[in-house]
């Protein structure tokens, strides 16, 4: 299957001109030939919303931003990032990441850890999701992250277990230090979470980043998809708006599994005790 | 929308008081413009801080408004403060002739800065801090020139809109000219906050409040009877303005970046 990643900057609070980008680079992909396009976290909103993340409010079942897209979907799958508020919970908003594919919405994912802390302050303005769970789709078993998600064992082991063979992650990650070589030094944690996790998984990690500023904050772009031997396959532009093209096949997956047999020896019931335990004893 | 003055004075002047003594400083300096905002903060001021440690500077251009010096001169011994009168036409005139200009928000603009640059150049001679005397419709709405009228060092009144800070006034005693007559920037004779901005303060109070501290959506204010053309026009005004009300954003390289991740209390003691 053909992967593209649009490594761009969502204008802040501008939902109608965001949708259009979606499904500019939509059509862009499905012509090239993908069969599925991943856009970054609150793609549909830009990130440093604050005070307007309800304002940019999405229903996924009746809101017609979400239609167009779910009928675009046709087309080419889609993953893209925005502010879900449904009317079982008016007034709780979460950052959320959905997956559309053949005019269906497959899986919605709300982000599970809310950075909160030094510049971010997530949980200030976002109910947070509470699990993390793989989905079939036409491309494979799927499990979608988001951001600070990612930056967890637990979260990846979650869709490691629940079958996972590519773990998508969407993110809007702001940089912080020099790396010396031409990149923010925060570029490098999300690469080494990228590797490890693809080498321990034995799946595909695919992560796209936004680019762009937001109140003095830039992001640092430089999305990746990583193989299931922990290769790098393919990485974008860092800082700059890129558009990233890459064929992956899952039988890479297969064979991952049959070399490194970390899938067959996983014992998730050990590790569900383990925490049960752990949560029971209440010393965590 | 309806305050307890009595409380809000309660409130407000703890806070210069706390505020002023954390500081260091006893005294405050405010520019006093014989009008409502001006007048409510120099009572707040002298009630807070002692009227001996108050000091209004009355800055008119030459000799247009001479009611508004008056009002202002009212309103300094209706609450004991000083006041010391500074004409700010020689360096106003000084500039404008050598660049020359027909527009009058210019001309405004660098009179207000003008009033600040002074404003500051008084609170060091006096070991004062600069009192804030805008209030929460012009933050909201932008109606005020950054770095001048809208500097600061402490803002008491900032969080009350107009038609509240009316009610305070009563409360306080402010002069009744004060009371009566309408809202004006001075920035030329004959000049109106109302008739520039094309809207009463009612009506601009009635929006805000219903916009920003009920939280209502545009649709939920119109359907409580406001105009949706109104509605539509404070909404611009508040988003246009909004670097008014902003530090400027510092480009964040480094881990620990002022603004970002470098966060201390404007209070801190240690």
């Amino acid at each position: 299957m053909k992967i593209a990643l649009s490594q761009f900057a969502p204008a802040l609070g501008n939902v109608k001109k965001n949708l259009e980008t979606h499904l500019e680079h939509m059509e862009t992909a499905a012509k090239a030939g993908a069969d599925l396009i991943v856009f970054p976290e609150l793609s549909l909103t830009g990130y440093h919303l604050r005070d307007l993340a309800p304002d940019v409010a999405l229903d996924p079942e009746r809101n017609p931003v979400f239609r167009k897209l779910r009928n675009e979907s046709r087309r080419i799958a889609v993953i893209f990032g925005f502010v879900e508020e449904t009317p079982r919970a008016r007034g709780q908003v979460y950052n959320a990441a959905a997956c559309l594919a053949g005019g269906k919405l497959l899986h919605i994912h709300r982000k599970v850890f809310l950075p909160t802390g030094g510049m971010f302050e997530e949980a200030r303005f976002f109910a947070a999701g509470r699990s993390f769970s793989a989905f079939s789709a036409p491309f494979g078993r799927t499990g979608l992250l988001i951001c600070r998600d990612f930056l967890s064992a637990g979260s990846g082991y979650s869709l490691f277990a629940d079958g996972a063979e590519i773990m998508i992650a969407v993110s809007a990650a702001p940089g912080r230090g020099s790396s010396g070589k031409g990149a923010f030094a925060t570029s490098r944690m999300w690469e080494l979470m990228g590797e490890a996790q693809a080498f321990f998984s034995t799946a595909f990690v695919v992560y796209c980043n936004r680019t762009g500023v937001e109140d003095g904050m830039t992001f640092a772009g430089g999305s990746f998809i990583y193989g299931p031997g922990g290769n790098l396959e393919a990485r974008a532009a860092y800082l700059d708006d890129d558009f990233l093209l890459h064929e992956i096949s899952l039988d890479a997956v297969a064979s991952a599994r049959r070399t490194r047999s970390f899938k067959r020896e996983d014992r998730p019931d050990a590790v569900a005790r383990s925490l049960e335990r752990i949560l029971r004893t209440d010393e965590h | 929308m309806n305050i307890d003055p009595e409380f809000v004075e309660k409130v407000l002047t703890r806070f210069i008081k706390d505020e002023w003594g954390r500081a260091g400083f006893r005294k405050a300096v405010l520019g006093l413009s014989g009008g409502l905002d001006s007048a409510v903060c120099a009572g707040l001021a002298s009630r807070a801080l002692g009227p001996r440690n108050v000091l209004g500077l009355i800055l008119p251009m030459g000799r247009a408004f001479p009611e508004e010096v008056a009002d202002a001169r009212d309103v300094a011994a209706t609450f004991g403060i000083r006041t010391k009168t500074i004409d700010i036409s020689p360096q106003i005139e000084a500039y404008f002739s050598a660049h020359p200009t027909t527009n009058r928000v210019l001309k405004g603009n660098k009179m207000a800065r003008e009033r600040m640059s002074i404003l500051y150049d008084h609170s060091a001679r006096e070991k004062a801090l600069v009192l804030g005397t805008s209030n929460k419709t012009e933050l909201l709405i932008g109606y005020g020139t950054l770095h001048g009228d809208m500097a600061s060092a402490f803002n008491p009144i900032g969080d009350l809109y107009k038609t509240q800070v009316r009610t305070l006034a009563r409360r306080l005693g402010v002069p009744d000219r004060c009371l009566s007559k309408r809202p004006t920037a001075g920035l030329w004779p004959g000049q109106t906050d109302e008739d520039e901005i094309g809207l009463t303060y009612e009506t601009i109070d009635r929006i805000l409040y219903e916009l920003v501290d009920l939280r209502k959506s545009r649709t939920e204010v119109a359907a409580s009877g406001l105009n949706p053309a109104d509605i539509d026009r404070v909404v611009s005004m508040m988003k246009k303005s909004e670097f008014k009300r902003k530090l400027p954003p510092i480009a964040k390289i480094s881990f620990r970046t002022i603004g970002h991740d470098f966060l201390y209390a404007h209070d801190r003691e240690d």
